[in-house]
């Protein structure tokens, strides 16, 4: 099998690398970029523990095939926090109980953060909605809708 | 696992054609991956033999929704998520609207597309009913041959439809509706998201003065692939849509979904569902 050049942006920095053509962009998120915050849960795009942002939009990286994101713009989790600042939607999440195990996180994230990318103001049913793609098997998901929330809407918020 | 291939790109509908008539029999089209990646996964036999990877997923050709002369043109590579959200498909065609919002979670619909979806032809297809009672026909290309057919002959079995290896769905039509129809989809899966669905129904009516001046009957995943049911539509018409007869066209469903499945483990349970889901929609629309 052949290798193929793919060149896109991760974070809003510029990559390229040469992989065979059945890898999927999780693998190569995780395997030749380092960037393991994105996890593998089912690879068959049930669990949305593979959520990432591309060219705006949330998806499952274990479907799209690495040639697939040639000439894209991704956003994993490790591009939420500004250096040392985390994104409101990580200090929530952290503040409101929605991490417990934290294998399902980043995954929310990026589907809340697609969201309010899109939606600045959603109701439950909207956020609900946002996360319907993404498992959590130990919090039963009222802290994480909860930490959306906030975010979308902060108290004393001037 | 993803087994070894050789990953196409086309940048034209030509190259397309192209790559369909080098590679035809060992190769797929790769649009969202929704269907065929966790198809490799589970070493699903549809995909055993394929070799090469033709991806059309972004291809402008295959993506575009446009009004001609009255009738929606939708590019076959469209996505769920851009489907929804289109002001003439949610004006329109508010039944297929509404069943894409239901299909899977958004992260699969920003990626699955709507031909992939009646390709793939699995018996719980969520576009199938209302593209059916939405009367849709689609436009088949390869390299030496252009068709225009209507989806339901092209339709055959579960995950078999006409589509030779050569070609491709470019897009699908859909004829102006007449005036007065007024539709609902309705689903039954599981779980309200990321659920294969148990039923759907897609009914479409036109009511005048208590009267069904027309009514469109399809439902999915109760039949080995979706279906219009001829026969009760004409039963139906011109009959006052009182809630005897509401429940006569009900029972007559699950008898006509009987005569296609024969009794099986599930119709204990789905019959009855479907035959009083039905019932509420026809409720719902006709009174």
């Amino acid at each position: 099998m052949e290798k193929i050049n793919i060149q896109f942006t991760v974070n809003g920095q510029n990559v390229s690398v040469e992989v065979p053509p059945n890898k999927r962009l999780l693998d190569v998120l995780r395997e030749d970029l380092g960037l393991t915050g994105t996890k593998e849960g089912c690879d068959v795009g049930e669990c949305g523990a593979c959520t990432v942002v591309m060219n705006g939009e949330a998806v499952h990286s274990c479907l799209v095939l690495a040639p697939q994101a040639d000439g894209a713009e991704i956003i994993t989790v490790e591009g939420l926090a500004e250096g040392e600042t985390l994104h409101p939607l990580q200090k929530n999440f952290l503040e409101h109980g929605a991490v417990q195990c934290g294998f399902c996180i980043p995954g929310m994230l990026m589907s809340s953060y697609a969201l309010l990318k899109e939606n600045p103001n959603p109701d439950e049913e909207e956020i609900k909605e946002a996360i319907a793609g993404n498992l959590c098997r130990c919090t039963g998901y009222k802290q994480i809708i909860k930490a959306v929330k906030v975010t979308a809407n902060p108290p004393n918020h001037s | 696992m993803i087994p070894e291939i050789q990953y196409i790109k086309p940048t034209s509908l030509n190259e397309v054609l192209q790559a369909l008539a080098n590679y035809g029999n060992e190769a797929r089209l790769l649009a969202g991956g929704t269907d065929i990646i966790p198809g490799f996964h589970i070493h699903s036999r549809r995909f055993r033999d394929v070799r090469t990877l033709i991806d059309i997923s972004g291809l402008p050709e295959l993506t575009t929704i446009e009004e001609r002369e009255g009738a929606l043109h939708i590019g076959a590579a469209t996505t769920f998520s851009s489907l929804m959200r289109h002001p003439l498909v949610q004006k329109n065609y508010p039944l297929l609207a509404r069943s894409a919002a239901q299909i899977g979670s958004v992260q699969i619909r920003n990626r699955a597309t709507v031909a992939g979806n009646f390709v793939n032809n699995a018996p719980c297809a969520d576009s199938v009913p209302p593209l059916l009672v939405y009367d849709a026909r689609i436009v088949v290309q390869s390299k030496t041959e252009s068709k225009e057919l209507p989806l339901q002959d092209f339709l055959l079995k579960p995950y078999r439809t006409q589509l030779r290896a050569d070609e491709i769905v470019e897009k699908i039509i859909l004829p102006p509706l007449p005036k007065g129809m007024r539709g609902d989809f309705y689903k039954l899966g599981r779980r309200r998201s990321v659920a294969i669905s148990r039923i759907t129904l897609a009914v479409l009516a036109h009511m005048q003065d208590g009267i069904i001046r027309e009514i469109r009957i399809a439902s999915g995943a109760v039949t080995p692939i979706g279906k219009r049911f001829p026969q009760l539509e004409k039963m139906a018409t011109g009959q006052k849509a009182d809630s005897d007869f509401l429940k006569e066209l009900a029972i007559k469903l699950g008898e006509e979904v009987l005569n296609v499945t024969g009794l099986r483990w599930s119709t204990a349970y789905k019959l009855p569902v479907l035959q009083q889901t039905f019932y509420q929609t026809l409720k719902r629309l006709c009174q």
